[in-house]
């Protein structure tokens, strides 16, 4: 960092209250497991311009459910940790109130099964834009 | 009455007791104590915590697939009042119950018989290799030097004789 102060010290530095908000609440796994299917995905990935939107709406990664500023932004995104790391957390069938209920004795145990996840192609939605 | 399950520690929750967090999508998710509630808000794996039920299932630490754990179900469908019915289903959960934790006890303690092997195995390898704590091995060469001493000298005798 060498002489120059870094910025944004206090990123994340907020009491677990405010943090946990349900107001701040992001999309949980099984409702990214949802919006995989294709005709959510597809909604999703060829949106309408909507200038309240990061990026009007046109670069979203859906395994993250974020949206970017722009192309390159997206390209950086997918190439970082915390996209990676998402997609491993997707990578097993979400956990579910009924494997609660197994895991708590009714039933008996069924182990979850993997899902094939891979990143979005960047593309898909500039290819659909021009063409 | 229903006694509903917890959304992440599995546990039982009673009436009057725990919260329950309605997502926008209408989906119902019910927390025993606070202490799970947290941990959901946090976005906790209850796959992974080691405390769940479902991390000691994933993980096999309890009894997984037995036919004692398919009484217990959700049954939507209400039945009639029947004296005898009742009293026949109250005795079959009370002898249930008792199958089902010896069975559960049993499985743990085989489970935990591997370990003990293991044990055993690792502490006599343990022995083998650090035996010149026990016995020095200067010892060893003492008893053998003595040996040796008593075979010369029993030759030198049976040399001496036949001269």
């Amino acid at each position: 960092m060498g002489r120059l102060a870094r910025k944004r010290k206090h990123k994340g530095d907020k009491p677990l209250k405010e943090k946990y908000r349900t107001k701040r609440k992001t999309k949980d796994l099984d409702q990214i497991h949802e919006d995989m299917k294709e005709e959510n995905a597809g909604k999703l990935l060829n949106a309408e311009i909507d200038h309240d939107k990061p990026g009007a709406a046109q670069f979203y990664c859906l395994h993250c459910a974020k949206h970017c500023i722009s192309d390159t932004a997206l390209e950086d995104h997918f190439r970082s940790k915390p996209h990676k790391r998402r997609i491993k957390a997707l990578q097993i069938e979400p956990y579910t109130q009924e494997e609660a209920e197994r895991a708590a004795g009714m039933g008996s145990y069924i182990a979850p099964k993997k899902v094939m996840v891979e990143t979005q192609t960047a593309r898909h939605m500039d290819t659909s834009e021009v063409g | 009455m229903r006694l509903e399950k917890c959304y992440f520690c599995s546990s039982t929750i009673y009436p009057g007791h725990g919260i329950q967090f309605v997502r926008n999508d209408c989906k119902i998710f019910r927390f025993c104590r606070s202490k799970c509630h947290k941990a959901f808000k946090k976005k906790k794996n209850p796959r992974k915590a080691r405390w769940t039920k479902a991390f000691r299932k994933a993980a096999g630490k309890d009894l997984t697939v037995d036919p004692s754990l398919e009484f217990e179900k959700r049954r939507n469908v209400p039945v009639k009042y029947n004296r005898v019915l009742w009293k026949k289903t109250v005795e079959a959960i009370k002898r249930i119950e008792e199958i089902k934790i010896k069975r559960q006890n049993q499985f743990i303690k085989n489970r935990l018989k591997k370990g003990k092997e293991l044990r055993k195995e690792a502490d006599i390898r343990d022995v083998e290799k650090n035996i010149h704590l026990i016995k020095s091995p200067a010892a060893r060469a003492k008893k053998l030097e003595k040996k040796l001493v008593q075979v010369i000298q029993e030759e030198d005798d049976d040399n001496m004789e036949e001269n």
